[in-house]
């Protein structure tokens, strides 16, 4: 089994808006079977319009798409059928309730009769919705709201499965639940995982192989050890003790490499030839005078990867929790 | 447990039965959603019963009961009202989202105009049993008999029918709430143009061409004739409207395929 008979495959992909930019830009990728895929990239990336594009919800400009094995252009019911998505926004009636929900969706798919209250049951039961199965969702908080649209996506025995930035919003706990069900989803099932995130520590986490997105395009893609790899230095990040000597200790340290924007109060510098170079730096700091209040070593991250391929950071990278710029509905 | 879904044409009919479930499941579970659509016509039934009633004791106004007269034009207006608002519905649901999760869960998505259209004929019996109960009470006399009536509420029922593909193929297209007005001003300009407080007869000036060659003419009077006992143009007003169901079908299915476009 292969990507392009029970995974996903683009070639080229083009979407072009009217009034718009090239959302898309020459997307080409390969999902294989049971794989998680994450498709890691800044808001207005793309990463959206990707996923309406191979679930058949928006026809691409240019270009083609295999889903399951079924183009998404020409047979879209049949990708349909082996699909199950939660979209970045949970399309949600406020006015049913969970179980309302599956009733709804369990009749759209399709489901025998006899099976629809069972499978709604299963699957409510699955994300921890039993307790608030029978209220209804515009009293649901965004986690609810996220767990219920997961459980709904289900309910056909997808065999490839979109998220679109799934756990956006939520909070740690409720993130990392949904990270486990995708893994066991993933590892047990064999269900092939199309995931969107903003978040590095997501894709590190959750993926096999990740796809970085910027501007419509792909601008790096592997297993995150790989990419990580492929920048292969640390970081060092130093803030003196002194907040005045902060122009001498970065004189210092871009002896050592190239610097990095860094956070206020302090200098960092991607080293240009790797760890070694710590004793020198230390040597050399104490030499200009320089007292430390902190030095970090960082081993590249996948933001790493996105700024040296792209020259900019990712945006709203900090997960929940860790700042509250979160867009919680 | 079988890890499948049905075939085909039942999972088609699913579909349309859970689209159509929903919406009623919405509209009855909140007043606000159908009370308006009866507003309308049960205002006109209380007019016509009450002040309006003297036209009927004009000497050229030769129909047997001014009320059953009346009520033909209520019942079909009451029906393709319900159509226009089961359209705003559809405007509703792309506007909020939902639009997208039937989009994506139905594989044939025909089947999520039929589904409204169910839900649109299904608001009727409610709606049916209000205004005939009204009316009824009103002191409205029926001379037809059963088979005229199933012929009255047949084209009632149609009319429903042509009106709903119409108001979808508009919300379709926009798939906003704001699109509203469009789907309701059409139909009720069309609905008036028509002869409605008396007999075409009876009309003059610019409305006489206006109501000759509007569509709700020919099924008013068939309508009427009808409850009179009396029926004549009833094959006609039956193709009239199924020519609009053609019509509206494929306008609605056009706009089905532009939402398809725009995602
Ligand atoms: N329907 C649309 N019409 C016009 N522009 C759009 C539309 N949808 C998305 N875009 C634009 O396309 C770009 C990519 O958007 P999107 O795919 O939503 O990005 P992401 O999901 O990565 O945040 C953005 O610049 C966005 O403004
Ligand atoms: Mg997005």
């Amino acid at each position: 089994m292969s990507a392009a008979d029970e995974g996903i495959t683009a070639e080229d992909l083009v979407r072009e808006f009217r009034n718009g930019p090239r959302a898309v830009d020459g997307i080409s990728l390969a999902v294989e079977p049971g794989e998680i895929y994450g498709f890691l990239g800044p808001n207005g990336a793309g990463k959206s319009t990707t996923v309406h594009i191979l679930t058949t919800l928006l026809p691409p400009t240019s270009g083609k798409a295999t889903v399951g094995g079924f183009d998404v252009v020409d047979q879209g019911p049949a990708v349909r059928g082996v699909i199950g998505a939660a979209l970045q926004e949970a399309a949600l009636d406020p006015h049913l309730t969970a179980r309302e929900h599956m009733r709804l969706q369990t009749a759209l798919q399709g489901l025998p009769h006899a099976e629809r209250v069972s499978r709604g049951d299963e699957l409510i039961e699955r994300v921890g919705l039993e307790e608030a199965a029978d209220r209804k969702v515009g009293g649901y908080s965004g986690g609810m709201k996220r767990r219920l649209d997961l459980a709904l996506a289900l309910v056909h025995w997808p065999r490839v499965l979109f998220l679109d930035e799934p756990t956006t919003g939520l909070d740690p706990q409720s993130r990392s639940a949904l990270w486990e069900e995708v893994e066991r989803l993933s590892g047990e099932e064999g269900v092939t995982v199309f995931l969107t995130t903003q978040y590095l520590e997501e894709a590190d986490h959750l993926a096999n192989r990740v796809g970085i997105i910027d501007a419509g395009r792909i601008v790096a893609e592997g297993t995150p050890a790989e990419l990580k790899s492929e920048i292969g230095r640390p970081s060092v990040v130093v803030a003196p003790s002194d907040p005045g000597r902060l122009e001498d200790t970065a004189a210092v340290l871009e002896r050592f490499g190239k610097s990095l924007p860094a956070e206020k109060g302090t200098v960092e510098v991607r080293l240009d030839r790797g760890v070694d170079e710590l004793g020198a730096i230390v040597r050399e700091l104490d030499a200009a005078g320089i007292g430390l209040a902190s030095l970090v070593l960082n081993e590249p991250t996948l933001d790493d990867v996105f700024l040296a391929k792209t020259g900019h950071h990712l945006e709203g990278e900090a997960l929940p929790g860790e700042d509250d710029s979160g867009d919680d509905e | 447990m079988i890890k499948t879904t049905e075939a085909g044409p039942t999972r088609y009919l699913s579909a349309a039965l859970g689209v159509a479930w929903r919406y009623l499941h919405n509209l009855y579970s909140r007043p606000s959603m159908f009370i308006p659509s009866l507003v309308f016509p049960l205002f006109f039934l209380a007019a016509f019963a009450g002040g309006l009633s003297v036209v009927g004791d004009a000497p050229s106004f030769d129909y047997y009961d001014f009320t059953a007269f009346q009520f033909c034009f209520i019942l079909i207006q009451a029906s393709t009202l319900a159509g226009v608002f089961a359209g705003f519905s559809i405007a509703g649901d792309f506007e909020m989202g939902m639009g997208r999760r039937i989009m994506l869960a139905t594989r044939r998505r025909s089947s999520i105009v039929l589904g409204y259209g169910i839900g649109a004929a299904s608001r009727l019996i409610v709606t049916w049993t209000i205004v005939t109960g009204v009316a009824l009470a009103g002191g409205m006399q029926i001379a037809g008999g059963g088979f005229d009536l199933a012929g009255i509420y047949g084209i009632a029922l149609l009319s429903n029918v042509a009106a709903l593909l119409f108001s979808a193929g508009i919300a379709l297209r926009f798939r906003s709430l704001s699109a509203g007005p469009l789907m309701q001003l059409p139909v009720f300009i069309i609905l008036f143009l028509a002869p409605v407080y008396v007999p075409k007869e009876l009309l003059t000036g610019w409305i006489e061409p206006v109501a000759t060659v509007n569509p709700i003419t020919a099924l008013l009077n068939a309508a009427r004739s009808l409850m009179a006992g009396e029926p004549t143009g009833v094959l006609t007003a039956y193709l009239v409207v199924f020519g609009l169901i053609a019509l509206m079908g494929f306008w609605a299915i056009r706009g089905l395929r532009q939402a398809e476009q725009a995602g």
